[in-house]
């Protein structure tokens, strides 16, 4: 076992570390070297005294996680390779075609970004097979042949080969490797059957050519990085929470495309977990902020120009259906809810006499008006440096980092103020922040209500630096009775990297009528065997012997277009299942349960309906590293050693509250104090809403209850 | 009082979060396919006199029919009691075509301290309209070649399907003997309802929280605002009259003759007309449109134009004036069969409005895209003699426009449903696909080119019958500022020899194993000339 864990995520203007070392965690924050975001990590790592075994010296007895914007940003900004791709002959624009649907209904002037593989990339090979996977048209290696020579002339950089069915039978897909490989040795190919072998033919090709386009750069990337630290074993976060190390993660660089936020939520979870263990809760008399036994949270991840929100329901919810840069990616991610509104999005008054509020941000540069680069929008980090709420002494922990300038905030509210018609600052400053919070309202919304989950059940835990101040508000208008807050909110994403699982996930395209598999499990069986095989080869590498298996099937009733996913019993951890019968009860218990979640999700459930296995699923765990933070006993309630002051805040645009500040780094476990409140630590601000009041945990964690729950 | 524009904006996103809850809520619990898959309806609410307030529309061919809805059911009933629930889908009564069956119920609020207020009546109205996948009528799915409305399918005028909460059981049984598949009706109906009981419970929360004068005054502020904004806009567009033609192709035994729809776009100060005078009168033929199918067109158009961010509500629609000739194509009277029109003419409106406002805004418009849905039933026995059906629409290309070239194989302006994969369709039908690909260079020449189309070819592996209701086969959608059109899109019938058959625009057709259907969608026309 390595002695020290550092987890690292690189944001768009930090590089976030976390190191636990000898059971302590330590904090630090590098800026973020866009150019080469490797630069960053390793004098980050300098600074926490871990250094690689280059010239044969000592390697510290360190292991990395990564949490990496390399694969996503190659995406957004189209930098990837130049990739080819390969498809059945006749359907070599399912990639362009997609859905046939515009993205946006009323815009005359649309233009569709160029596919990753453009038209002139695209090349046929002659094969057709059934939708059993039986050969109708054989594949043509001649012809084959002869188009490797016209696809040397456009030199491409990555290929990805795609067929019909590849799902039933990959066999065409890997003997047309072959034949490209002779013309190209050191062409990297994705074949279909490997990234995603599942029905649906736009959505497997669209995620293997994402795979394809960026597996040069990612690659040369990681390569790159594993070379700078040496002997230093790194694991890089997938975009479902779990870790895989650096040259598995280089193979399949789908799976990285939101390595970043996933850290968060995990993160977030296990801190929560945690809290939910503790003895405190429920156990001792008179605690308000008792927490339920359930860790049911919705994490708030509030930046500078977008909002990522996940409900999870006493477990990290996954989902294999997303989104990126317009491209559906079918591979598992944890299931985040994004909308563009952040510390940095412009307030600005419309046409109409409306204030309006984001999408558009002043990102890092210009920033917001306080930050005196030369923003003259007021943003919503103006709004609140005016209400009071931010602190122009305190930003960045008053470490003098960053001077924000109040006046030319408040001059540019005001002036917001007076095209609205004559309100007053506060007015206009509160008027933003408020409608800011409307658009953040209604993506909470989205994860909870719209999905048949009542926000009154669950615990909002803020983090990102501006979910802390907007958490009172938000949990206000939802009626979420309590507020969770990490120690360092500001640096969770690394610390989720930090404890995350090494994780492997497989899956196979099944398409057959459960009650007919049930009586005959032996298809099932199989596969389930064939993806264990490929899940423990993967981890195996990762010097995890004995992962934990998971199964789950995605089903759905006959005709239906979207499947659920629900689990499938295994006979015990590491075996297949041991027997017909067995597989049979399992098969019958997981249609069981997807009538359950139909209903849950959609309000109704159809019994006598045939239900179809669509696809089989298989993860393999490693645990990662156990997080246990320092447990101090409560002390004291009164907090007054942690505070710093007090000042006027404005909650309403009539009056300021006189508010206690705190100092974060000084409240200890016991203290409790009532809003309205101020804390400041360095990689935040939280506002205590009047009607609330807040207690430290054993843990560190600050408890936000509203009165009267 | 005037409106605080803050409180304002809360309201644009409390109302549109309502429609939107509605909306899912509907989606989740639905069973046809084109509610729960293509996204085909539509949820709103409505103030007390019926002007909208907010929308949630996943396709634009209901923009301007909600409304029409809402004042059929005022005009009949002037008593309202909590829980009833109206139900119509009558194209000359609230409609736009029969598949469509829209559901309105009263809101009631807690009493009002207004004195200028009605306190007896409902503060509130929710909609909701549907695509239900079968109304009955002489072919499955209620699309039919038909050649008057009571052929479609049953028609309801508007009528209290639930009085008082209770439900008028007579009424229901007589519409679920009307139609093929009365079990999924039934539960399509009832996921309306439950959408409309989400859309009362959030308004009374809201009611609860800020106190229903609150929520009534600003319904209107709304209206008004988005009101102020469409003014603007058109404020900013040149005066004049500019008038534009395009022709739908009238299908009548096998021969197509050119159907006009000509109108005339004012615009004047801060308010723009449409007047459709000296359009064809209806056809022989289900692709005459209704009134309300008439506004959507025109009302999309608008929306464009403004833009996308504008609340819709009412207010975006009261500078927007829509004209046209009792009995003529796009203000059919009944008997006229309607079918079509929500589908195919609807796009011609479309082509016709932009191609005359282009005149005006030369910079602000693309040229005409496929202008067709390219409609395919088809169906016949399986092997185990279970009869199948399916249906689907084809897109093509959109018109290149002043910034670029057109989008190739999309859904253009009144529809964006998903297609179906090659490997679903070829799972669940005894269907081939042989080709799935754009259809190179049929987007128009120019500076910009427009988008290409789709060639989609069928394998025919059991019996089966075809119906195609499409347009743009004959005549080529147009190009705009010196670009080419696009071609025209082709129905062909290539039979086992090899031998090609070109089919018509509208037609019905039994074909056999072997045989295989290709539809090659229009292109979207070319922007600019071509620099050569």
């Amino acid at each position: 076992m390595p002695t020290a864990l550092v987890g690292i995520d690189v944001g768009g203007t930090f590089t976030d570390f976390v190191l636990l070392q000898d059971g302590r965690l330590q904090v630090y924050k590098e800026a973020t070297t866009p150019e080469d975001q490797s630069r960053a990590i390793l004098s980050g790592l300098a600074h926490l005294g871990i250094s690689p075994s280059l010239e044969g010296g000592a390697a510290s007895n360190a292991e990395i996680v990564h949490g990496t914007t390399v694969a996503t940003n190659a995406l957004l900004e189209r930098r990837g390779a130049r990739t080819a791709l390969l498809t059945t002959a006749g359907f070599v624009d399912v990639i362009e075609i997609g859905r046939q649907n515009r993205p946006h209904l009323y815009d005359l002037y649309q233009v569709r970004p160029n596919p990753l593989a453009p038209a002139d990339l695209r090349y046929e090979a002659v094969e057709r097979l059934d939708t059993e996977g039986n050969v109708l048209t054989a594949l043509d290696e001649a012809a084959l042949s002869r188009t490797a020579q016209q696809m040397a002339a456009s030199a491409p950089e990555s290929l990805a080969i795609c067929f019909l069915y590849s799902f039933r039978n990959p066999h065409h897909e890997q003997r047309a490797a072959e034949i490209m490989r002779r013309s190209f040795p050191h062409l990297p190919i994705s074949l279909s059957s490997d990234i995603l072998p599942e029905y649906r033919e736009y959505e497997r090709t669209a995620t293997t050519v994402i795979n394809a386009y960026l597996l040069p750069l990612v690659g040369h990337y990681l390569q790159r990085l594993t070379g700078e630290l040496g002997d230093l074993p790194i694991r890089v976060m997938q975009s479902g929470g779990g870790a895989i190390g650096a040259d598995q993660a280089a193979s399949e660089p789908a799976r990285l495309v939101l390595s970043g936020p996933a850290g968060g939520v995990v993160g977030a979870f296990r801190i929560a977990q945690l809290a939910h263990e503790s003895p405190q809760n429920g156990e001792e008399q008179g605690q308000k902020q008792s927490l339920p036994t359930q860790c049911r949270i919705i994490t708030f991840d509030m930046g500078g120009t977008s909002t990522d929100v996940a409900l999870c329901p006493d477990t990290v919810p996954r989902t294999a259906e997303s989104e990126v840069a317009g491209l559906p990616l079918r591979l598992p991610i944890i299931d985040i809810h994004t909308v563009g509104a952040g510390g940095g999005s412009l307030a600005r008054v419309d046409a109409g006499g409306g204030l309006r509020v984001g999408p558009e941000s002043a990102g890092a540069v210009p920033g917001p008006v306080c930050y005196a680069r030369g923003g003259d929008q007021p943003t919503v980090t103006d709004a609140n440096l005016v209400l009071g709420r931010l602190d122009a002494g305190q930003f960045l922990g008053g470490s003098g980092a960053m001077e924000l300038d109040v006046a030319a905030s408040e001059h540019a509210l005001a002036e917001l103020g007076g095209r609205l018609g004559s309100l007053s600052l506060h007015e206009a400053a509160l008027g933003v922040v408020r409608v800011a919070n409307a658009r953040m309202e209604r993506a909470l919304r989205r994860v909870s209500v719209e999905r048949g989950h009542d926000p009154r059940d669950f615990t909002l835990v803020p983090f990102g630096g501006a979910g802390p101040l907007h958490a009172c508000d938000l949990a206000e208008s939802l009626g979420i009775p309590r507020i969770l807050l990490p120690p360092s909110p500001g640096v969770l994403s690394a610390l989720g990297l930090l404890i995350a699982d090494v994780v492997h996930e497989s899956s196979q395209a099944l398409l057959v009528d459960a009650a007919l598999l049930a009586a005959q499990p032996d298809p099932l069986q199989d596969m389930l065997a064939a993806l264990e095989e490929r899940v423990r080869t993967v981890l195996a590498a990762e010097g995890i012997e004995d992962p934990a298996l998971e199964a789950s099937l995605d089903l759905r009733y006959q005709g239906q277009s979207y499947e659920l996913t629900v689990p499938l019993a295994m006979a015990a951890p590491g075996n297949a299942p041991s027997g017909p019968n067995l597989t049979a009860a399992s098969i019958r218990q997981s249609t069981e349960a997807f009538h359950q979640a139909h209903a849950d999700r959609y309000g109704y459930a159809m019994h006598s309906e045939t239900v179809e296995i669509v696809t089989v699923r298989l993860r393999g765990t490693g645990p990662g590293a156990d997080l246990h933070l320092p447990r101090e006993p409560l002390g004291p309630s009164d907090a007054s050693p942690a505070r710093l002051g007090a000042k006027p805040v404005w909650f309403n645009a009539n009056a300021a509250h006189a508010s206690d500040c705190y100092d974060r780094s000084r409240l200890r476990p016991g203290h409790h104090f009532d809003g309205p409140a101020i804390v400041y630590q360095f990689d935040t601000t939280t506002v205590v809403a009047p009607g609330w009041s807040a207690s430290v945990d054993e843990r560190h964690n600050l408890l936000l209850a509203r009165a009267g729950s | 009082m005037a409106p605080d524009p803050i409180t304002l904006e809360l309201y644009r996103h409390r109302f549109s979060g309502i429609s939107e809850e509605m909306g899912i809520t509907l989606q989740r619990t639905s069973y046809s396919p084109n509610i729960k898959e293509r996204l085909d309806f539509s949820c709103a609410l409505f103030d007390e006199s019926g002007g909208l307030v907010a929308q949630a529309a996943h396709i634009p061919a209901h923009l301007g029919a909600m409304p029409d809805s809402v004042a059929a059911a005022l005009a009949v009933f002037d008593q309202w009691q909590p829980g009833d629930v109206v139900i119509l889908n009558d194209p000359y009564f609230g409609g736009s075509h029969l598949p469509d069956i829209t559901l309105v119920s009263p809101v009631f609020l807690p009493p009002s301290n207004r004195e200028n207020r009605a306190e007896n009546g409902p503060q509130f109205f929710a909609a909701s309209r549907a695509h239900h996948a079968d109304v009955g009528g002489m072919s499955p799915g209620s699309l039919p070649l038909s050649t008057e409305l009571y052929q479609e399918g049953i028609i309801i005028p508007p009528l209290k399907l639930y009085q008082g909460g209770e439900l008028v059981e007579a009424l229901l049984e007589l519409i679920l003997r009307n139609v093929r598949t009365p079990d999924e009706r039934r539960g399509d109906l009832a996921a309306q309802r439950a959408a409309h009981a989400v859309g009362d419970r959030r308004l009374h929360e809201l009611a609860a929280l800020h106190g229903n004068d609150e929520l009534l005054d600003y319904a209107g502020y709304l209206q008004e605002y988005s009101e102020r904004l469409t003014r603007a806009a058109i404020r900013s567009w040149p005066q004049g009259s500019f008038t534009f033609e395009d022709p739908i192709e009238s299908v009548v035994d096998g021969r197509t003759t050119p159907a006009p729809i000509r109108v005339t776009a004012t615009i004047e100060d801060d308010t723009v007309t449409l007047d459709f005078s000296g359009t064809c009168p209806s056809i022989h033929g289900s692709l005459n449109a209704p009134l309300s199918v008439t506004r959507s067109a025109c009302y999309y158009v608008v929306r464009c134009l403004v833009g996308e961010d504008v609340p819709v509500n009412a207010g975006c629609f009261a500078p927007v004036q829509v004209e046209a000739p009792s009995g003529c194509l796009v203000n059919a009277r009944p008997p006229a069969a309607v079918a079509g029109g929500n589908v195919e003419t609807s796009q011609r409106i479309t082509d016709a409005v932009l191609g005359a406002l282009a005149q005006a805004l030369p910079d602000r418009i693309a040229a005409a895209g496929q202008g067709t849905m390219n409609n395919c039933t088809m169906g016949g026995e399986n092997a185990d003699g279970s009869p199948w059906t399916y249906y689907e629409t084809l897109g093509g290309g959109m018109g290149a426009h002043p910034l670029g070239d057109g989008f190739s194989g999309a859904h253009v302006h009144m529809s964006n449903t998903l297609n179906t994969p090659v490997e679903a369709l070829e799972l669940a039908y005894p269907l081939r696909l042989t080709r799935y690909h754009l259809r190179r260079d049929s987007g128009g020449a120019g500076k910009h080119q427009g988008g290409e189309g789709i060639v989609r070819e069928y394998e025919i592996l059991r019996p089966t019958t075809a119906t195609i209701l499409s347009e743009r086969r004959a005549i080529a959608p147009w190009g705009l500022a010196g670009g080419s059109p696009a071609a025209p899109g082709r129905n062909l019938l290539i039979d086992t020899d090899g031998t090609e058959e070109e089919l018509s625009s509208k037609v019905t057709r039994r074909l056999q194993p072997g045989q295989r259907l290709r539809i090659e969608t229009p292109g979207g026309g070319g922007w600019g000339k071509a620099s050569s």
